[in-house]
């Protein structure tokens, strides 16, 4: 007895239907697998067009040049001379030969870092209470202030840099400006996403016992959210970090524009050098900071 | 109630203290520590601006200054290089879109060598982790700045650099998504005697993928801003122009190019939204 007598023909109809409209919805699934995969397509076609990066020749071939630009970026240190003084050839001292200088821009860096997120945090603290829509019942003023805050998170920092570079003149005062305005938009608009989920009963307990509007912000709002709030701060903090090690590249201030200097003198170890001061910097300032957020987040819990 | 009655009011204090010790006798320690951290705080930051020259009077001449600009801002005008501007506009966010594409490229391997659950060599896993960890702080403009130097002005460095940079933020989310992914579905594949491919294809690819887009597609959006920056050093687009016209005082050109770019960004923004709310 075959299989097939086992299923009579209404079984067998059945499973033509299904299988026919199994097949339906393969297609259409492939289809518009297609389609997404051509969308994609096209637009890279486009981006490679408008780029132009096909006309972009790299003179020598890819190799040599990689292989070039390698070699001179690596120091070349030697075994014999490793921790010889800063004027003999190959030594590590004579790689990193303004150390002194670089860790002061190092600290400014850090001091700029410092400056705009405190600010920046300040002032989004202060404008996220009228930007969270459980807080601030006055819809325009709300509407207003989150819009500022997206065009300050818009607007890239290089360019607002570059702005307050042509009034305050070039150096750390218009990278901390910088900072401070980035630091608002991107905090404020956390900050006040943290406000729209914080309990209300708290607030009106407050407004219950008669407190007033800063009261209520004060003892009913801010007790809960401490925890998030510094998080998200630290976190800023690390970010701000890197961006103002870049924006020195422009001229604002800091070990940004030893690196540029290293560039313009075609110092390409030196490059390397600093950066990897840089990254050390970072890593430390990543993993204190991971540790508070960490306690914090017990602290949370 | 008569027992309330017959307490006096030591003995209601010292019950009410039983009941809540910490409503009334907070050590001073802990009382004292807030405002510690406070002052230190303040201190810090104004050690800080000591460093940084930062004072009122600095402040105060500056910002006579700033007002100046912000009122040669107005009216915007294109300089009539509306063809110009839009082109810029245009290459600035094919670099994102390349960046970003030769990012994922990048960062594919190494999200893959990174997930604990595919990689069961600690060492290569380790290794992969604090490498992504190390260099996610580079900023893209540090990477386009050595990046010109090396090949040239144009916008290979821009797209070079953005996908620098992407590669190790990106791999690490890579690495995390992969982690978090649900066992059992493998598992009941596996049962089914499915080869290894089948298994990642069916089993994980599904839980895997959406997270991954909607990843990329933030980080498009975040390269678009990205993209921009690079221009400043010499990447060409709309950061170029922007720098240029800064560097000439001509801020009511440079008005019309923020508000059109941040125009622009608003709405990459919305599109990338719903794609991604549909997404996951």
């Amino acid at each position: 007895m075959s299989v097939s007598a086992l299923f009579d023909a209404e079984d067998r109809r059945r499973a033509a239907v299904f299988e026919q409209d199994w097949r339906k919805r393969r297609l259409a699934h492939r289809l518009q697998n297609l389609g997404w995969l051509l969308l994609v397509s096209a637009l890279l076609a486009v981006s490679l067009e408008l780029s132009e990066l096909r006309n972009s020749s790299v003179g020598l071939g890819w190799g040599e040049r990689v292989a070039t630009f390698v070699d001179r970026m690596t120091p070349h240190l030697r075994a014999d001379a490793l921790f010889a003084s800063r004027n003999t050839d190959g030594s590590l001292a004579s790689w990193f030969y303004d150390l002194p200088l670089w860790l002061v821009a190092i600290r400014e860096t850090v001091a700029m870092a410092i400056v705009g997120t405190l600010v920046g945090g300040v002032f989004a603290l202060s404008l996220s209470f009228l930007a969270a829509s459980n807080l601030n019942a006055n819809r325009p003023l709300r509407v207003l202030i989150r819009r500022s805050l997206d065009a300050a998170r818009t607007i890239p920092d290089v360019i607002l840099a570059l702005i307050f570079a042509s009034a305050f003149s070039l150096g750390p005062v218009a990278g901390v400006l910088t900072l401070i305005v980035s630091t608002t938009g991107s905090l404020g608009k956390l900050f006040s996403e943290c406000m729209e989920n914080a309990r209300i009963r708290e607030v009106e307990a407050i407004a219950a016992t008669g407190g007033n509007w800063l009261l209520q912000m004060r003892f009913g709002v801010i007790p809960q959210l401490l925890p998030q709030l510094v998080s998200y701060w630290l976190l800023r903090l690390e970010l701000n970090l890197s961006a103002a090690a870049a924006l020195g590249i422009v001229g604002a201030g800091g070990i940004g524009v030893e690196l540029q200097r290293a560039i313009s003198f075609t110092e390409f170890d030196t490059y390397l050098a600093i950066l990897l001061l840089i990254i050390a910097c970072i890593t430390v300032i990543d993993l204190v900071s991971e540790r508070l957020r960490h306690r914090l987040i017990g602290a949370m819990a | 109630m008569n027992d309330t009655v017959a307490l006096s009011p030591a003995d209601m204090i010292a019950r009410a203290r039983a009941r809540v010790p910490r409503a009334i006798d907070i050590p001073l320690r802990e009382r004292l520590q807030p405002w510690a951290i406070a002052t230190a705080t303040f201190a810090l930051f104004i050690a800080c601006c000591i460093d940084l020259d930062l004072g009122p009077d600095v402040l105060a001449n500056g910002i006579g200054k700033l007002g100046g600009i912000l009122a040669a801002m107005w009216p915007p005008s294109a300089g009539g290089q509306w063809s110009r501007l839009l082109l810029a506009i245009a290459q600035t966010l094919g670099l994102a879109v390349l960046g970003t594409l030769l990012g994922i490229l990048g960062a594919l391997p190494l999200g893959l060598m990174g997930a604990r659950n595919l990689v069961s060599n600690a060492a290569i896993h380790f290794i992969v982790r604090r490498m992504m960890d190390v260099f996610r702080g580079i900023p893209a403009l540090v990477w386009a700045l050595i990046l010109v130097a090396a090949c040239g002005l144009g916008p290979l460095p821009g797209v070079l650099a953005l996908a620098f940079a992407d590669i190790p933020r990106l791999g690490k989310l890579f690495a995390e998504a992969i982690e978090s992914v649900d066992r059992r579905q493998r598992e009941s594949l596996q049962a089914t005697g499915a080869s290894g491919s089948l298994v990642i294809r069916f089993g994980m690819l599904p839980q895997v993928l959406p997270v991954c887009l909607s990843q990329c597609l933030y980080y498009l959006e975040q390269n678009f801003r990205a993209a921009a920056v690079v221009g400043v050093v010499g990447a060409g687009g709309i950061g170029f122009e922007l720098n240029e016209r800064i560097r000439i005082f001509a801020f009511d050109e440079v008005a019309l190019i923020t508000i059109l770019y941040i125009v622009i960004v608003g709405l990459l923004d919305e599109v990338s939204q719903r794609l991604r709310a549909r997404l996951i």
